[in-house]
């Protein structure tokens, strides 16, 4: 269907007048029109993701940099009598995390397949590994706060619970949005050609899982 | 079928079958022009806000300490004296509105949205209902904002710039909420901005109308859409710094305490890594909107369309890398300072570009002198002498004498409101007949435009000279010092342009709001122009076009094309052997 | 010719700073006067009049090469041209051994001078406020700190300005070329009191310095 073929749309009175008067001749898809712009290469919701994550990229960019700055000025790092971080755990988190990613792609095939099942499987098992992580992350948390790093103590203290709680209210966030769309889909809405917000829910799944190992190897392991 | 035209019958079939009530027409309005019109609002009632304080500081700065006129009311305990916390608070809301909450919406949010559709064939944004939100998100962040007025202990008073660790110890500046609400706005401001900047380069990315290839896209759509990569770009850096410092004031980390193992210029770099970028956003809508102005009115086709492009776009580029101009005496590593020279230097030639190419669209034209143009003209001019002032701090040493002084305070106002300002003014003449319909009152418009470009420049000149002579800014007194105090006749002179200034914008309120109402029915194409927008009628209905959308057959500035008999030639209109292709 | 903008100069490296002033002021003042005049008179002469038409062109390539690289070529040379400058002013420390310790606070300059034994921090370190004496025609170097929010040491007479930055020890120097007796605000926003927050710098001939320093440094310290 081309918007050759559209109806005029009833005009909204603007200024209280009344309807516009048609577009002056020439404008419109004669005979010798040029060709319409080729077919976009990839549609409105991947761009704006894109673009969206490209923002988000330097929003963790601002902090990971501060993070750097005042760890390289830093005499001594972890600073004396404070807790180390909990590397073993972490890791193994970070695989979770990873998975959750796996199984993601996996919910976006099915999607391609139009295999309402296996994708309603799949968006519950990412959720769940999603979710997994964030509770192994806020028990790590708790544990952290019972020795004594907290918010307040210093640089070190600081800088590690800006980063990983902004990294984690992301994924909470990817978390809540994964949930509304896999409810979504479980009630049929996005097989029937409205895959957008799965698109841009599975794009942004993988922005905040792809993000993980950067703070990963930024704050935990150097 | 394209996703776009589904969009475009989706709501064309909805907007067929029932009308939309009051507040889906003017309030929660998913249209683009009627969102556009909500910012142009917003800005300019924050504008009245931000000018109003800037004359409080003024008045304060002639007449130190002597009771200001209309805040008897305001400040009881002194009979309307302001004191030096309030008058810090003063210049730091009236930067922070003006820059945030006046520039930002006028050009980016409100001519960003009126011209980006229009102007390359859309019937809308690409996600109506996020540009909704994204205008809701901004006014939501400048009345939180305003808020912060009526909190005890007074709103922020660090400057716009927040330098840490005033601004991040309540104990070093005593105020408490103020700061803090700075922040949440700001943060709140960043998001807004960040779903509107998405939108726009989607749009203009997917949706442009056959024919309408890049480089044919009117310049002012260019610099909207680099204005918006900065936009989405920069903003999230200050998203985190305000983050940080408002973790600082709030949870007692240490970003920027010294005493916890924290770094008070890592502020800085976040801030002006952000804040330079910033003023090219403040800048660069206006340029492109100089570039639409000047062809329709010189009846020629812009000079160096390709080089317009380009040197914005080389603009962008460099903005990333000169942020430390700002900081050259701050303690960062001399050499470096020495980096940021050479790099400030250079984004002085595309600006150079610009210049010389807007003259070259006046040569040989045949000028027209309509209010836009005067408008569009005072741009060209202001913005060039804040720009060759730039090139004084730009030179290291030179700004070891001139940092902080009222030089800065020159420049500034130079290049935002003798550039911007006049950018949006000229914006604002230019399509208040597509934008309501209407035409402006020519008289009216002369009668803001001649006393506003005289005050102007009686305001905001001789600060070069206070500045030469070391008039630090952000002082409450100068007759503190006894070095200034020779020169404080010249406070006096700026303060009566300023007053000046203020009282000529009177007539632009007026015409403004007469205009919308009584104005003179505008025609569809009243400055026979070329672009897009001027074949839609005049205001565009939801949707803009009729059934069918515009179709691009050559680029936006053919005046006086021997093609045609007329003087314009119309992006619609086909080539002139029917039939035939071009290129 | 322009010096009636300028504060009277008294340190060594000022003069490199008013004269790139100077220099630049010329070249863009000129630069600004041939676009001003270029443009009025094409708004002059190309005013709209009846029976013209305007003249169709969409640029030119020679042209726009030109305005790109004279431009050019005029910033490199001002870049140049502020090298040998900043490197002396900021990038460099001559030798001295007359060091002044400045601790910015909110709202005062201490001034600490090292005493008789030469060193900072011993208890002979005596301590001025909002007061500094310098001999003229020497290098002083001034130690910054500051104890609460960034402050700057401006003294415009010198053409000298450093922020004073918590948790940074910052070293500067300056060379007075005339006694007497010089203005020392602070240039960066500090709270409240910042304006206001400002110190004298005395500059005194070795004669009169020597006489100061013995009444005011080292008389005490016998006590
Ligand atoms: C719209 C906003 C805007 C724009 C466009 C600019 C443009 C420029 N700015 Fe400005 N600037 C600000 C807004 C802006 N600035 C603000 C708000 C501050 C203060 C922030 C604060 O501290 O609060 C500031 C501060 C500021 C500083 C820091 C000063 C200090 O605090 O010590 C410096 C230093 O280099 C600087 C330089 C420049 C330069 C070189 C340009 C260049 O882009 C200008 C280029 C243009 C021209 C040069 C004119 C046209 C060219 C010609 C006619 C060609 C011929 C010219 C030559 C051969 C020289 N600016
Ligand atoms: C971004 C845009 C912008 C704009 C438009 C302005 C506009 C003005 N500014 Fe501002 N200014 C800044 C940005 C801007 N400024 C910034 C970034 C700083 C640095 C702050 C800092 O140090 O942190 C600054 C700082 C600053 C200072 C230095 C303060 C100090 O350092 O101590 C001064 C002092 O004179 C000043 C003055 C003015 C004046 C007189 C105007 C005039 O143009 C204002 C003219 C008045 C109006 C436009 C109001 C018109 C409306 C009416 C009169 C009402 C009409 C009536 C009805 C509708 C009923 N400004
Ligand atoms: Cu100390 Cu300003
Ligand atoms: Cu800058």
């Amino acid at each position: 269907m081309s918007p050759a073929t559209l109806e005029l749309p009833a005009a909204r009175p603007a200024n209280g007048r009344a309807r516009p008067p048609l577009p002056p001749p020439g404008g419109g898809d004669g005979p010798d029109r040029e060709p319409a712009p080729p077919r976009p290469l990839l549609d409105n919701v991947c761009l704006a993701m894109l673009f969206l994550i490209a923002g988000e990229i330097m929003f963790f960019g601002g902090l990971v940099s501060a993070f750097l700055v005042l760890r390289t000025a830093a005499p001594v790092w972890p600073p004396p009598l404070q807790p180390r971080l909990p590397l073993g755990v972490t890791g193994v988190n970070t695989l979770v995390l990873l998975a959750s990613s796996a199984t993601m792609l996996a919910a976006v095939r099915a999607l391609r397949r139009g295999d309402g099942v296996a994708l309603v499987q799949r968006l519950v098992v990412t959720a769940g590994l999603g979710a997994l992580f964030l509770l192994v992350q806020g028990y790590e948390w708790t544990r952290l706060i019972h020795h004594g790093l907290t918010l307040a103590s210093g640089a070190y203290g600081a800088t590690f619970y800006t980063l990983i709680g902004t990294h984690a209210a992301h994924v909470l966030g990817a978390l809540v949005w994964l949930a509304v769309t896999t409810v979504l889909a479980a009630r049929g809405g996005v097989l029937d050609g409205r895959t957008g917000t799965l698109r841009a829910c599975a794009m942004y799944w993988h922005f905040v899982v792809a993000l993980w190992p950067v703070l990963y190897l930024a704050v935990y392991l150097i | 079928m394209s996703a776009t035209s589904a969009a475009a019958h989706a709501h064309v079939e909805h907007a067929g079958h029932h009308e939309l009530g009051f507040v889906r027409t003017y309030i929660f309005s998913t249209d683009h022009k009627m969102i556009s019109r909500q910012f142009l609002f917003l800005g300019l009632f924050m504008m009245i806000l931000g000018g109003l304080l800037a004359l409080v500081v003024r008045w304060q700065l002639a007449w130190p300490e002597t009771p200001v006129p209309g805040l008897g009311g305001l400040l009881k305990e002194t009979g309307g004296v302001l004191e030096p916390g309030q008058y810090n608070m003063a210049f730091t809301m009236h930067a922070t509105i003006m820059v945030f909450f006046v520039i930002m919406p006028i050009l980016a949010g409100s001519f960003g949205n009126f011209c980006i559709p229009l102007m390359i064939g859309a019937r809308d944004m690409a996600f109506p209902v996020l540009n909704m939100l994204s205008f809701w998100v901004t006014a939501s962040a400048g009345l939180i904002m305003l808020v912060g007025f009526f909190v005890p202990g007074g709103h922020a008073a660090a400057g716009w710039t927040s330098y840490a660790p005033l601004a991040s110890v309540v104990e070093y500046s005593g105020v408490n909420w103020g700061q803090n609400i700075w922040c949440i706005s700001l943060f709140i401001m960043g998001i807004g901005s960040m779903m509107g900047s998405i939108n726009y380069i989607t749009t203009i990315i997917n949706m442009r109308a056959p024919g309408m290839k890049l480089f044919r896209m009117p310049l002012v759509v260019w610099s909207l859409f680099i204005t918006a990569i900065l936009l989405l770009l920069a903003l999230p850096v200050l998203t985190s710094g305000v983050a940080m410092l408002l973790f600082d004031r709030w949870l007692g980390t240490s970003w920027f305490r010294p005493s916890g193992g924290g770094e008070p210029l890592l502020w800085q770099h976040l801030f002006w890594y952000f804040g330079h970028p910033e003023v090219y956003i403040l800048i660069l809508p206006a340029m492109g909107i100089a570039s639409e102005i000047l062809p329709v009115f010189a009846r020629k086709p812009i000079f160096g369309y390709h080089a317009m492009a380009f040197s914005m776009i080389g603009i962008a580029f460099l903005s990333w890398i000169v942020y430390g101009h700002h900081m050259f005496v701050s303690g960062m590593n001399p050499a470096l300072g020495m980096a940021f020279t050479v790099t400030t230097m250079i984004i002085a030639v595309p600006s150079a570009i610009k210049t010389f190419n807007w003259l070259g669209t006046l040569w040989g034209g045949r000028i027209q002198f309509t209010v836009p143009m005067l408008n569009a003209l005072a741009f060209v001019s202001m913005f060039v002498i804040g720009g060759l002032s730039g090139i004084f701090m730009a030179s290291t040493p030179v700004d070891i004498f001139i940092q902080d002084t009222y030089f800065i305070v020159a420049h500034i106002h130079y290049v935002v409101f003798g550039g911007s300002i006049f950018g949006a003014f000229a914006a604002i003449y230019f399509w208040f007949p597509k934008m309501f319909g209407r035409m402006t009152n020519v008289a009216l418009g002369h009668l803001h435009f001649w006393p506003t470009f005289v005050f102007f420049n009686l305001t905001f000149f001789p600060m070069h000279i206070i500045g030469v002579g070391g008039q630090m800014r952000r002082i409450y007194n100068p007759m503190q010092y006894e070095f200034l105090q020779h020169q404080q006749h010249w406070n006096v002179v700026i303060t009566i342009g300023a007053l000046g200034l203020g009282i000529s914008q009177i007539p632009f309120v007026i015409n403004f709001f007469w205009s919308l109402f009584a104005g003179k029915k505008a025609p569809l194409n009243p400055w026979n122009s070329t672009t897009l927008e001027w074949t839609a009628p005049s205001p565009p209905p939801h949707l803009n076009w009729g059934p069918t959308l515009p179709t691009v057959y050559r680029g936006p500035y053919e005046y006086s094309s021997p093609e045609s008999k007329e003087d314009f030639l119309p992006q619609t209109a086909p080539p002139v052997h029917a039939g035939a292709r071009r290129h | 010719m322009l010096n009636w903008w300028l504060p009277e100069n008294v340190s060594t490296y000022g003069k490199d700073i008013d004269w790139l002033f100077h220099l630049i002021y010329y070249i863009t003042g000129v630069t600004f006067i041939l676009v001003a005049v270029t443009m009025v008179a094409f708004l002059w002469v190309y005013r709209d009049r009846p029976g013209r038409r305007a003249r169709y062109t969409h640029g030119s390539t020679p042209l726009e090469i030109a305005w790109t690289v004279v431009p050019a070529l005029i910033l490199v040379v001002l870049t140049l041209l502020s090298v040998p400058a900043w490197s002396k002013i900021k990038m460099t420390q001559p030798d001295t051994d007359f060091e002044v310790l400045v601790t910015a606070k909110q709202f005062n300059w201490q001034m600490t001078y090292p005493g008789a034994d030469g060193k900072f921090g011993t208890a002979d370190d005596k301590t001025l406020l909002d007061e500094m004496h310098v001999p003229v025609n020497k290098v002083v170097r001034v130690i910054l700190k500051s104890q609460d929010v960034i402050h700057s040491f401006f003294v415009p007479q010198f053409r000298m300005k450093q922020d004073a930055v918590p948790g940074r020890e910052i070293r500067q120097w300056f060379e007075a070329t005339r006694p007497g007796k010089y203005e020392l605000p602070c240039a960066e926003l500090c709270g409240f009191g910042h304006s206001g927050m400002k110190g004298w710098i005395y500059v005194h001939t070795p004669d009169d310095y020597a006489k100061w320093a013995a009444e005011n440094l080292t008389a005490e310290e016998k006590k």
